[in-house]
């Protein structure tokens, strides 16, 4: 097609016939609507994709949903939904849905070079407790794991939890969460000392400046971008202002755009925190109430594997930087440093310490940052003239600084998959402590979240290695104790030793350290880098792979066994979104076939085993922990039975059948006429997801986690209810006295989170006195310097990869793409780059091209049209929902140190034509 | 005895899609499964697509996904693409007649109503502008390729 824009508007506007015009709906048009509407039941739920948590209205009919639509009571969305939004109906019904156990099978018997065969569920959870006990029995709790989901229900993963970790007594448990948002845990838990933002979306109406770090919200959180949008066009003082590495549909709206080099984000926080002291527009009024200045080590490795015993031969030189590196010219004079000076990565064990210096320290550390140096290293747009690049730095220092602008900060991914994803997230709030402009309506740096519940359930139940419900950790003894307590455990049943991270636990099924792993709402070996590795090891090791889903993926086809999970409109639920607004649906439609919840499958295997099976003594490699012997978790048995347990009570009599759960019957009259297939099937009349919610909501009422009730949520006139809830009241904005009941009166500000809120002193270099200094109410301003990326272009690989989501696809792909008009909308994963690039291999549009790392190839079409992306020269962009462009085998498994969580936004790769 | 013959045939049909589907049941390999028939340790070949609709005007309208889904655009859109603040090429043709600056050629489908609603601020209230939550089409509104479904639906 040959036409120009310029042709098509000359044409379309140029004729003669009539335009129609938007009109209110005609009597006769209502009707018809209502026609239609006959005999359906419409009722509450939550879009099932991002982390925004629109509500949405499900209409069912014959136990089929037929229609959705955005609520308009909704304060999240209004009305309003996206474009993936409005299918959530139509994903449960590809007509491949996974609806019977599928078990890799020879001659009737398990095989792990078999086919798939379709069994009973009493046949594959037969061959899952053998497995697993061959497992358990070998390795002991740490050769057993599970990964969970940010889309976990909160009862899910509060189910999955409690069998993990009190039953099975493994920290193994980590959700794909950790891909998501663990980096902005960190650095919230390191700011504040407790998880979760402090603002909510009413920000957007209340501010007039809207900084996006790292987050393309116009295609990842669509709904939210209406919103900003709106206040955008409503009001002529607002500004947008988008920073990325590359143009995309949020610089579309924005009034600045600013392209950077990846990971240079670290170095334009420092200018902006260097510009407020440089112009004195400290609020040192708020600073010297309630902040502290804080620093840590910088030599903290990548968070990759130290040995390259499993490496491809590619991979080493990369590799070989987890243990030391020689520091590059721009790093080098961002940590006040020496070129090539050699950096042994000293800190990769401990790379979250962290101790309190004084602000002149502060003042000296951010001084190199200025806009000369930070310019000519952050500049990410070749074609950019240097002295304009300058003038959008110094606006959006500008921006900040304006006592009368109000500021929001928004950022998602592309601060948290970061090789410092928790540094960076620091740096945020350090620019908006040093303002005051934090925890305010309409000020604040503001964590968005990925998924639909990894905030609710990910964090909040803590379904990480290292947490437990309400930001308590496994290695601190007083959690432990308060968690033993309310799920009446013996003491010493919980395993202080925290388990191994998501990544880690394809790493450790590599090197066969894991040997069951059991899969839940997510596809973890489509959405982990570097997963040739990982499809690998679950194929070709001695390990037995469980992958629970609703449609085959990536990580059903090196599953094991398959068990077929019941979708989100399919059983009872609750999410919690990225404003702590926690909300639930009820079961609208029976799942297919034998499609069972992710509950029932874990209540039903818990049945599985007895107490004497798990709680005798275990051994855990590396335990090392105040009142336990070295490599070992104590016999409870004798403890259990004076606590009126029986060696032979099963894990599902002990951990959930609980008398006190067991009074919560079935059915109950907020069913409104819904079923409940979950508590049908377990067969003994008592409401689970509502007595586990209840039993969870325990853990976090009074100290600033306070849930209400499941009554409370499943209300009619209730959207959702943001925490924590006092007396039935959300809480809109936390730490402000105006706001939030949990601040001290008279103290404006208090920051009371109570993690690692005790702290020695030192310099910027190290310790300096080991004597703690309590923090309580206070916020730490971070100084963190900039790191440059483990792997970058080089003459080999010589363009950066940068991947992410579309608009239109969620995740992995497998629900949208099974939605033709989403897949009609985006077919294939293509390979976004500048034109020039492009015409530089040889390449035109469409072409097919191979795309190669150090750690696999594929292919993909080349996409040079900038409707949706443009590229800077260097740059490229290929989204990962596409099994068949399957961009994760090329993706680099660095994680920050802190968090532990990959950065998926940059490595290098080469290409070429195919 | 035409009857017998068409019932014969479409009972012979049947039977071996009972069978093959029992077959299938039987055991299935890894790279018959998901979107992309492969093996995980394969590479495919993406097929290049193209959206239908060259001009606006030229392709029928989509039917609905279902009462109260947003259309689906039937034509190409990358000559109106990006939706920018201070352009919404959309709006050209699908906007209010009155507020186009010349008559058009076509039916483009009109914003309807509901559009012209801000529903956060004055929700009982059509006003005379696109609200601002709306203005972005492409949230809503996706062009379609000419690909057919990976797998069918049935919703």
């Amino acid at each position: 097609m040959s036409i120009t824009r310029r042709d098509f508007l000359k044409t379309c506007l140029a004729a003669a016939a009539a335009a129609s015009v938007g009109i209110p709906l005609s009597p006769a048009a209502q009707a018809a609507a209502r026609k239609v509407d006959e005999g359906w039941r419409w009722d509450k739920g939550v879009c099932r994709f991002c982390g925004v948590g629109c509500g949405i209205q499900i209409a069912t009919k014959n136990g089929r949903i037929v229609a959705t639509k955005g609520d308009p009571d909704s304060p999240v969305n209004r009305g309003l939904n996206c474009i993936k939004g409005y299918f959530n109906g139509k994903i449960l019904y590809g007509e491949d849905r996974l609806t019977q156990p599928l078990l890799r099978m020879k001659d009737g018997k398990f095989d792990k070079k078999g086919d798939f065969v379709p069994v009973s569920w009493e046949r594959a959870f037969d061959e899952m407790e053998r497995q697993f006990k061959r497992a358990y029995r070998e390795l002991g709790p740490t050769g057993v794991a599970v990964m969970g989901s940010g889309q976990y229900t909160i009862q899910e993963g509060y189910a999955a939890v409690k069998l993990m970790k009190a039953g099975f007594r493994s920290n193994n448990i980590d959700p794909n969460a950790r891909h998501c948002m663990a980096s902005a845990v960190a650095g919230f838990m390191q700011t504040f000392g407790i998880d979760e933002p402090s603002g909510n979306y009413d920000d957007i109406e209340e501010t007039d400046t809207m900084v996006l770090w790292g987050a393309n919200m116009a295609e990842m959180h669509p709904i939210l971008w209406t919103r900003i949008v709106d206040r955008r066009l409503s009001n002529d003082k607002v500004r947008i202002v988008n920073l990325s590495t590359y143009s995309n549909m949020s610089s579309d709206m924005a009034d600045l755009e600013i392209i950077f080099k990846p990971q240079t984000d670290l170095a334009i926080q420092n200018f902006i925190a260097r510009e407020i002291i440089k112009r004195d527009a400290v609020n040192w009024d708020f600073v010297e109430k309630h902040c502290v200045f804080a620093t840590g080590p910088y030599d903290i490795g990548y968070g990759m594997r130290d040995n390259g015993k499993f490496a491809f031969a590619a991979e080493q030189d990369t590799l070989a930087k987890q243990r030391a590196i020689n520091l590059d010219a721009a790093e080098a004079v961002g940590q006040r440093r020496k070129a090539g000076e050699r950096v042994q990565q000293t800190n990769s064990d401990t790379a979250g310490k962290h101790w309190l210096i004084e602000f002149e320290h502060f003042k000296q550390a951010v001084e190199p940052y200025t806009l000369d140096y930070v310019a000519e290293l952050s500049k990410g747009d070749a074609d950019e003239p240097l002295a304009q690049f300058k003038t959008k730095l110094q606006q959006l220092a500008d921006f900040y600084i304006d006592a009368q602008r109000k500021v929001v900060s928004f950022w998602t991914m592309g601060f948290n998959q970061h090789q410092r994803g928790t540094w960076v997230n620091e740096q945020a709030y350090m620019n908006h402590l040093l303002l005051g402009k934090q925890a305010s309506p309409g000020n604040g740096a503001f964590s968005l979240t990925g998924q639909p519940s990894a905030c609710g359930t990910a964090r909040e139940v803590g379904t990480f290695a290292h947490r437990l419900p309400a930001d308590m950790v496994v290695d601190n003894p007083r959690h432990r104790a308060f968690a033993e307590g309310l799920w009446k455990l013996p003491a010493k049943t919980l395993n202080p030793k925290v388990g191994s991270h998501i990544t880690k636990i394809m790493r450790d099924l590599e090197d066969g350290s894991v040997k069951w792993l059991w899969v839940q709402v997510c596809n973890p070996f489509q959405g982990t880098a570097n997963a040739n590795h990982w499809i690998k090891a679950a194929r070709e090791m001695d390990n037995f792979i469980v992958v629970a889903d609703a449609y085959p993926g990536i990580s059903t086809k090196v599953a094991d066994l398959v068990l077929p999970a019941a979708m989100i409109f399919e059983k009872w639920g609750a999410y919690g979104n990225a404003e702590r607004r926690t909300q639930m649906w009820r079961e609208q439609v029976p799942p297919p076939g034998q499609a069972r919840s992710d509950v029932w499958q874990i209540l039903e295997f818990a049945k599985r085993f007895q107490l004497k099976e798990v709680w005798g003594e275990q051994t855990i490699p590396g335990l090392k922990d105040e009142g336990f012997a070295p490599n070992t978790l104590p016999d409870v048995l004798g403890a259990a039975e004076q606590m009126g347990y029986s060696p032979d009570n099963t894990l599902y009599d002990v951990l959930f059948a609980t008398a006190e759960n067991k009074k919560i019957k079935w059915p109950d009259p907020i069913a409104k006429g819904h079923d409940n297939h979950t508590v049908k099937r377990l067969g003994d009349g008592w409401f689970v997801e509502k007595a586990l919610f209840d039993e969870y909501a325990r853990f976090g009422r009074g100290h600033g986690h306070d849930l209400a009730s499941f009554d409370l949520y499943m209300r009619d006139d209730v959207r959702g209810l943001r925490w924590p809830v006092i007396d039935g009241k959300e809480t809109k904005w936390r730490f402000n006295e105006a706001y939030d009941p949990y601040v001290t009166k008279g103290s404006g500000f208090e920051f009371y989170g109570d993690a690692m809120k005790s702290l020695p002193s030192g310099d910027l270099d190290a310790v300096t006195n080991k004597e703690l200094v309590k923090l309580d109410g206070k916020a730490k301003i971070f100084f963190r310097p900039y790191a440059a990326p483990v792997e970058q272009p080089d003459s080999d690989y010589s363009m950066w990869l940068c991947t992410g989501r579309v608009l239109e696809h969620w995740h992995s792909g497998t629900m949208t793409r099974r939605v033709p008009e989403l897949h009609r909308a985006v077919p294939t994963a293509m390979l976004y780059m500048h034109p020039r690039d492009a015409e530089a291999h040889g390449l035109k549009r469409k072409d097919v091209a191979w795309i190669e790392s150090r750690r696999g190839k594929i292919k993909a079409l080349v996409e040079t049209h900038g409707g949706r992306n443009r590229m800077p020269r260097g740059t490229v962009f290929v989204p990962w929902f596409d099994e068949g462009v399957f961009i994760n085998k090329l993706t680099l498994d660095a994680t920050c140190p802190i968090s532990k969580q990959i950065d998926f936004k940059k490595c290098a790769v080469k290409i070429y034509k195919a | 005895m035409k009857n017998a013959i068409i019932l014969k045939t479409a009972l012979i049909a049947c039977l071996a899609g009972l069978m093959s589907i029992a077959r299938a049941a039987d055991a299935l390999a890894e790279s018959d499964m998901g979107l992309s028939k492969t093996s995980v340790f394969d590479v495919p070949t993406p097929a290049p697509f193209n959206y239908q609709g060259v001009m606006p005007g030229g392709n029928p309208v989509y039917k609905r996904a279902y009462p109260g889904a947003p259309p689906q655009i039937p034509h190409n859109i990358e000559l109106m693409t990006p939706v920018k603040a201070t352009v919404n090429y959309c709006l050209s043709c699908h906007g209010r007649a009155e507020q186009l600056s010349q008559p058009l050629q076509g039916k483009p489908t009109p914003v309807p109503a509901s559009h012209y609603t801000d529903l956060r601020h004055a929700p009982d209230k059509v006003g005379n502008k696109v609200v601002g939550a709306r203005y972005v089409c492409t949230q809503c509104h996706v062009p379609q390729a000419d690909v057919e479904p990976l797998v069918k639906s049935k919703f």
